[in-house]
Order: C-alpha cells, then structure tokens, then sequence
C-alpha cells in the first residue's frame, strides 16, 4: 500500500515539474516580448502627445460645422475593443471586456475587434460587427492602422455611426495595467487650463481652420489606434508574464510540500519493512 | 544664425529633433518654407519632400501625409511616414511604383483605385527624393 502511495506522488511531482517548465518558458517569452512592446510604447507616446496637443488647441476654434462634428441624434454606437489574441494573461482580456461591456449598456451598439480574444468574446455573443482584425498586435504597422480608421470614419460621415469609442488598456507601469474606455467621435477635447485665462495666440492656417481640421481628424484617430494597440499589448504581455511567473511560485511551492509528503511516505514504508524484519527475526530466534 | 527648435515625430518613432535654420515642407498647398521667428502656423502635410537646415548642411527626407505646427515654443512636424532620402530602399518603392500601376489598371473597384492612385504617388515620391 506504501508504495503505491508513493508512486502517486510521484506521478504528480512529474506533472507539476513539467506544468512548471511551461510556465517558466511563457513567463520568458512575455518579458522578452514586453521589452519590444515597451519600446514601441515609449517611442510612440511624444507623437501622441503632440497630435493631442495641437487638436486640442484647433478643434476650439473650428468644431462646429465640420463632418465630424456632433450628430444631432444618436442611434448607433461603434464600440473598438482592443483584446488580446491568447488567453492565460491573468485578467488582461477579462477586464477590458468587462468594461466594454458595462459602457454599451443601453445603448445600440456595433463592434469592431481587434485581438482574438475580442472577436470571439463579441459573435459569441452575438454583436454586430463592422470588423475583425485578429492576430495584429504584435506586428502593427502605423499604415495599417489607415485602413481600419478610413473603414469607420466614412461610416460615420456617412452618418451610420454617431458615436465612437475606444476600449484598450492602458500600459501605467509593468504591474500596472487599466481598462480605459474614451470616446473618440464626436471628439470633445477640453481646453487646457492655461488657455482659457489669456488670449491665444494668432494663428495661421493654410487654407484654412476648418480644412486643416479635417485633415488632422484622421490623423489623429490614426494615431490614437496604434498608441492604443501598442499600450494594449504591451500590457498584455506584462499581464502574461506576472500571471505566469506566479504560477510558476505555485508550481514549485507545491512540489516543495509534494516531496515532504514522498519522504514521509517512503520514511514510512523504510519502518515498516525494519518493524516486520524484526518481527520476523524474533520469532525464528525463540 | 537664427535657429528655431524642430522636432519631427512619427507614431512608430521619433525622427529628428534639434535647432535648426530652416525647414522645407510640403502642404497640400504646396512647398512652405519656415525660417526662425515665423508666425504661428498650421498646415496638413501633402506628399512631398522636406528639407532640414541645420549647421549650415541640408538634409532630405521623404514625407507623406501629417501636419506641421509652427509656436513660439518650436515647431513639429508630425508625419505618417517619414524616411531620410538615403534609407529609402528604392528597390521596394520601384517593386511598389509597379504593383500601384497593375492595380490601377483594374477599373472596378473605385475604392482600390484611390488607395491605388495614393500608393502610386507616394512610391513615386520615393523615387524621386531618392535620385535627387
């Protein structure tokens, strides 16, 4: 009976080495991984920064009669949700859908997915979808980030859509990540604070206001996609990698206790076997 | 001389920083040039060339699409694509010139033919900043 017991626990000090060796090595292709990805995350955020900046300052001055102005009625939403393609990366996918989730209530939504995560979260779910893009992150391009933002801003000048908004997570710091979801259209860009105080300053624009506002427009949403995209895997990754280095800690704590257990098993079986070797040898001896 | 701080940035990286005489660029309205002490100023980028002053040397650079931004505090140019003209792989832009025009040849899909049309005329841009 001892050492089918210890056989047992063999067995499972096995499985749970090689569940470990798994762990470890996705715990290391996601710190490699993430160290691109916060590359690219660093290396994108000033352009973003800046485009912000200047949409802010033009879009005070020529929001009214432009196509991506407000439209006076609201019908139907465009929900982007950025996921991402593989699972096992804590609550990375979970969050931001939830949040996704939570902001189309009541409301009449289409989506566009980018992940895998996102795309099969949302037909199972039987969402109307203007458009998947699985398996792109990692590789993203800024021109093919164009196709996808052409694709919704002609439904929306087109009036198909009145509302935009974008769902990603937000990279804050390697153990931090936020399901963040902002509005992208109709764009409301509040004044920066040393603005409203003094006078701005004159400004001119070739050809004019409205013109350059509209060919900024896309640029913009072009660039807010891709930080997006970027943010998001990385935050992907560095989910991935914490879930997996904790797993790791499990695994090894477990075969910790799963090796006490085999030593008092076979301690056990040792005692067991001297306790009827002397038995025996007693009563050949008498 | 008089130098006004630039920074050129792209999504994917940033491209140029540094104190500079002039700037070159290319607007849907056509070249602007921007000397120290310009007037605030905003215009979308077409495609183009752009050239950079500095210490006296000038550089050249392939651009498409963006906007430039002149302020007292300096000017940025944020572009789609920007590349010098001595990384342009003029290979690929030629292998592009010609997959822009086959595609230009199929007259059905209006759609294709735009996002044709604009490749075509960024490839030949490429070429051209390339060669000079």
């Amino acid at each position: 009976m001892a050492s089918g017991n210890m056989k047992d626990i063999k067995r499972r000090i096995k499985s749970v080495q090689s569940t470990m060796q798994i762990t470890k090595a996705m715990e290391l292709v996601a710190s490699s991984k993430l160290r691109r990805a916060k590359e690219r995350v660093q290396q994108s955020r000033p352009y973003f920064n800046a485009i912000y900046d200047a949409i802010t300052r033009i879009s005070a001055k020529s929001r009214e009669n432009s196509v991506y102005g407000r439209h006076p009625v609201v019908k139907n939403s465009l929900f982007i949700v950025i996921a991402g393609d593989r699972g096992l990366a804590g609550g990375f996918n979970s969050n931001v859908l939830k949040l996704a989730g939570t902001e189309m209530e009541g409301k009449n939504v289409k989506v566009l997915t980018i992940g895998k995560k996102s795309q099969e979260h949302f037909s199972k779910r039987g969402y109307s979808s203007i458009g998947d893009y699985p398996g792109l992150a990692e590789t993203l391009r800024i021109a093919e980030t164009h196709e996808i933002v052409d694709q919704f801003l002609e439904m929306y000048r087109k009036q198909e859509i009145d509302e935009i908004f974008l769902c990603y997570t937000e990279f804050v710091s390697p153990l931090t990540q936020e399901a963040r979801c902002i509005q992208l259209l109709p764009s409301d860009f509040k004044k920066p604070e040393a603005e409203t105080g003094k006078k701005p300053a004159a400004t001119e624009y070739d050809p004019s206001p409205e013109a350059v506002f509209e060919a900024i427009i896309p640029e913009y949403l072009y660039g807010v996609l891709y930080g997006a995209v970027v943010e998001s895997f990385a935050s992907e990754q560095s989910a991935r990698r914490m879930a997996m280095e904790s797993a790791s800690d499990n695994a090894g704590e477990m075969i910790e206790n799963l090796n006490l257990s085999y030593n008092r098993a076979r301690q056990a079986a040792i005692t067991q076997e001297i306790t009827e070797i002397v038995a025996g040898s007693g009563q050949v001896g008498s | 001389m008089a130098t006004f701080h630039l920074k050129v940035l792209t999504a994917e990286r940033s491209f140029f920083e540094g104190d500079v005489e002039r700037l070159i660029v290319r607007t849907t309205e056509g070249d602007v040039g921007i000397l120290p002490r310009h007037i605030n100023y905003v215009a979308a980028l077409g495609v183009g060339g752009m050239t950079i002053t500095e210490g006296g040397k000038s550089r050249l650079a392939a651009v498409s699409g963006g906007f430039v931004e002149v302020s007292p505090e300096g000017t940025t140019v944020l572009a789609r694509t920007c590349e010098w003209a001595d990384e342009i792989d003029v290979n690929r832009a030629h292998a592009a010139e010609e997959r822009a025009k086959r595609l230009l040849e199929n007259k059905e899909d209006k759609k294709q033919q735009e996002l044709a049309e604009a490749r075509l005329k960024k490839a030949i841009n490429r070429i051209r900043i390339a060669q000079k």
